[in-house]
């Protein structure tokens, strides 16, 4: 009998008929004698809506907390009347929705109390948005006459450090405790329904998984539980060749390679975050991108290398704005050891991370490539420190430029396919900025002035024709 | 370095107008290189991430009264402390007009910057003379510089002096002349002997004493340079309502006749030995500490170096500008060699 984790998003539940559509994918594969384990996310915009009611909270705003709770109930309740019909069942997820938003009224009233807003209680906070939408899931199924039992991440077994807002499972237990409670359920055919993204200290108080979320909670459970694939249902068809609003004829990617798919979320694409796809990667557990609103697709598959099919080198390409080019100058560096430790030491000090680099032979010249919003700070720091110390003559920036990542395996390893990317560019009389140094063996990245990006990304996705299905 | 210039008068402008001509030596001389991202007035502010155009700024200000009302960076209604808040800057310079009654705006622009982790370069006396010691320990705290060099001599490097000229050494003793309005009435009731009233007119009809002119010849001004050089050079913990003061409303004719006989003249003299005071002060002639006209003197008594004098011009606008230039470059120079360490 197959074993399959489903994870949906917050847009995939955005709605009472959304829910409703999803707990039918459920039952629809249930009934097929698909053992399913059911992964949620808060609903839409939940989540940011609590950070911002925990802020309020904070600058003691008790009238914000009050008509949030009001929004919060009408939001809820509403998704509920739409998704189960069920008289009993529904009155049974509305006590818990009331219950639920009581308490947290009341974690929202002691911060204001306290005026204080920690980690910790931002994660307690930010947990209410996951215990609100698995109850709507579960209400849902069973409306559907599933047998089904909800849990938090918590009592699913999931058991983190106390690094809260970005907690790390402590493996072994965490695995070890999944199959010990959420097993059980499987074998008495039971459908569990698991909040995503908190989990807790070994001493119960509640974390949160930070980036990677609940798909990181979804693959936690799809290793633990040897699943044989693991559906991250969300509002897309699957990975794109390049955003679509650039290219209009952007392809789907039928497949990828775990590497792959990490590279692109690195590089921005709505995929999974790396972190999430560890656990899969370990067990060569696959992956599929699927569209909740267009289930007929097979959306993306992400698995082992071997397993994707090798085509074409170059898969998808990234444009990525809001970042900024700082370039350090001066004869003096030439030589001069340690100018650019200090350099990197320094912004680095700052919280500037790095996400492009390169230099001159010469070593008279470094240009590097930073977030946008951090260019005002990384600039007047490096001047500050750098200048007036006779080997640094100057720090410049242009804030109009783009990186253009090209994403695909065996990139380095082809011949000629550097060339052909920046003969592309070339031909279309763009001045290419700068060249990553050291990038991965899965990417080349360059840099562009902003108004040539598009028209750069466009120039090399008919190079490599990744218009043309199928490849 | 990212500033923020909170008043835009007199000093503000100066400051203005030295950047503006010093620009390029002081980048190749000092690696300094100043950008102006945020310019406040009672008007409003002109933000600028980038950078200002500050002779744009200057002539702004000349036409409209305000810096608020640029077309493309102006902010007419947006507060200082706001701007504070919300700019993203290094340095703060603090130059709004002198409160000694509760030390506002300044002192929450001053609290601002530090709770947002921006240094402050500052003129104004009056929070410092209100609640330096306070000031200081809050800087500390947050981690960041408090530089008030204009606030006493103008552009002569007083603070420098006793701070930097004689580290090391410990200072037993400060006396100084610290106002040049007074210093000048006095210096004009004795050479031309005319009465205090008749002085105080020419001062005001030269400029060089206000309409209201309580700050200067009832000795407050004086006595908040007093607690500022208690603070920061002898470590005292002195605010304004510490220091005995007295003006120089009723300084006599007769009584500088009488000095005068006995080779002395009365000077308003400042003064840190023991208790902070200001006071109508008989002196020698021959002491290097008797100036005349609108200049600045202030003797430091140390342990070892014995006594030094520093005289100087004591204020104007391009002199006091000038010490602001002198503590962003001692802010920029201290950010430099923390940061690389
Ligand atoms: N001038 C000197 O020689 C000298 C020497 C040493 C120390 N100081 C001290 O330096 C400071 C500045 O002196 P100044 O001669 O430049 O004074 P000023 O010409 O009167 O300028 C004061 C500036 O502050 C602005 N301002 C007032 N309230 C404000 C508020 N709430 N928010 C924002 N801006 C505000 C004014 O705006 P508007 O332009 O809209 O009126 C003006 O631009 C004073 O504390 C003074 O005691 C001056």
């Amino acid at each position: 009998m197959k074993k399959i984790v489903m994870k949906f998003g917050g847009t995939s539940l955005a709605t009472g008929e959304n829910i409703r559509c999803v707990a039918n994918l459920v039952a629809d594969s249930a009934k097929q004698g698909c053992s399913v384990i059911v992964v949620v996310s808060a609903l839409n915009h939940t989540t940011d809506d609590l950070c911002d009611a925990a802020e309020q909270a904070k600058k003691r705003n008790e009238a914000y907390i009050r008509k949030f709770k009001q929004k919060m109930l009408e939001k809820h309740s509403a998704a509920a009347l739409k998704a189960i019909k069920n008289k009993g069942v529904l009155q049974e997820i509305e006590q818990i929705i009331k219950k639920t938003l009581d308490e947290l009224e009341k974690v929202l009233t002691g911060i204001s109390y306290v005026g204080e807003l920690t980690p910790k209680s931002r994660d307690f906070v930010v947990s209410f948005g996951e215990r609100l939408s698995a109850p709507l899931v579960w209400g849902a199924l069973r409306d559907l006459k599933l047998e089904s039992q909800w849990v938090t991440g918590k009592e699913a077994g999931i058991v983190t450090d106390a690094n809260f807002g970005e907690a790390s499972p402590l493996m072994n237990v965490t695995m070890h405790q999944l199959r010990e409670r959420i097993g059980p359920l499987l074998e008495k055919q039971v459908v569990p329904v698991v909040s995503g993204y908190i989990a807790a200290t070994q001493d119960g108080v509640v974390t949160t998984l930070g980036r990677g979320g609940s798909d990181y909670t979804a693959t936690l459970l799809a290793a633990a539980l040897a699943v044989d694939e693991v559906w991250i249902w969300t509002d897309v068809d699957g990975l794109m060749t390049t955003d679509p609003k650039i290219i209009p004829s952007a392809k789907m990617l039928p497949e990828l390679s775990y590497q792959e798919a990490a590279e692109m979320a690195i590089f921005g694409a709505k995929a999974m975050h790396p972190r999430a796809l560890e656990p899969i990667m370990k067990e060569s557990i696959p992956a599929r991108i699927r569209n909740v609103f267009n289930p007929e697709n097979p959306g993306t598959l992400i698995a082992k290398a071997q397993t994707a099919k090798r085509t074409e080198v170059v898969k998808a390409i990234a444009l990525i704005k809001d970042v900024a080019m700082i370039n350090v100058s001066g004869a003096g560096m030439v030589g001069a050891p340690g100018s650019y430790a200090k350099i990197f030491d320094v912004l680095g000090k700052n919280n500037v991370n790095i996400m492009m680099i390169s230099t001159a032979v010469s070593e008279a010249n470094i240009s590097l490539i930073i977030r946008r919003s951090l260019l005002g700070r990384a600039l007047s720091t490096l001047e500050i420190v750098l200048l007036g110390r006779g080997s640094i003559s100057e720090v410049t920036a242009e804030d109009d430029v783009c990186v253009i990542a090209v994403m695909g395996a065996n990139m380095k390893g082809t011949l000629g396919v550097a060339s052909r990317i920046f003969t592309a560019v070339a031909r279309k009389g763009i001045n290419i900025r700068m060249i990553a140094q050291g990038s991965s063996e899965l990417n080349v990245s360059f840099v562009v002035k902003e108004k040539d990006g598009e028209v750069a990304v466009r120039a090399i996705h008919e190079e490599f024709k990744l218009d043309k299905a199928p490849r | 370095m990212r500033i923020i210039l909170v008043g835009y008068g007199v000093v503000g402008q100066s400051l203005a107008d030295i950047l503006l001509r010093r620009s390029i030596e002081t980048v190749r001389d000092y690696g300094f290189n100043p950008k102006v991202v945020a310019i406040v007035d009672r008007g409003g502010a002109a933000i600028n991430s980038k950078g200002l155009d500050l002779e744009k700024m200057l002539a702004l200000k000349k036409k409209d009264g305000t810096v608020g009302t640029d077309p493309k960076f102006g902010y007419p209604q947006m507060s200082s402390s706001a701007v504070i808040e919300s700019v993203e800057a290094e340095v703060v310079v603090e130059v709004t007009p002198t409160n000694v009654k509760n030390g506002e705006p300044g002192l929450s622009h001053i609290k601002t910057a530090f709770k947002t982790g921006k240094h402050v370069v500052t003129t104004n006396k009056g929070p410092l003379a209100l609640a330096l010691p306070a000031l200081m320990e809050l800087a500390d705290y947050n981690k960041v510089y408090l530089r008030f060099s204009g606030t006493v001599g103008g552009g002569t490097p007083v603070l420098e002096l006793a701070k930097r000229g004689l580290l090391g050494d410990k200072i037993i003793a400060i006396r100084g002349i610290l106002n040049g309005t007074t210093n000048y009435i006095l210096t004009k009731m004795e050479e031309k002997c005319i009465t205090f009233q008749q002085a105080l007119e020419e001062a005001q009809k030269l400029g060089y004493a206000e309409t209201d002119p309580t700050m200067d010849i009832d000795g407050i001004d004086a006595a908040c340079k007093v607690v500022i050089m208690a603070n920061w050079i002898m470590n005292k913990k002195f605010t304004l309502k510490d220091v005995e003061v007295q003006g120089i409303r009723d300084v006599t004719l007769q009584a500088l006749g009488k000095a005068s006989k006995r080779g002395n003249t009365i000077k308003l003299i400042g003064s840190i030995d023991g208790n902070p005071t200001v006071a109508p002060t008989e002196i020698s002639k021959h002491d290097p500490l008797c100036v005349s006209g609108v200049l600045n003197a202030v003797t430091f008594v140390s342990k070892f170096a014995g006594e030094e004098t520093i005289i100087g011009r004591g204020a104007g606008g391009m002199e006091t500008a000038s010490a602001v230039l002198r503590d962003l470059l001692d802010i920029k120079h201290n950010l430099a060699s923390e940061l690389l360490m």
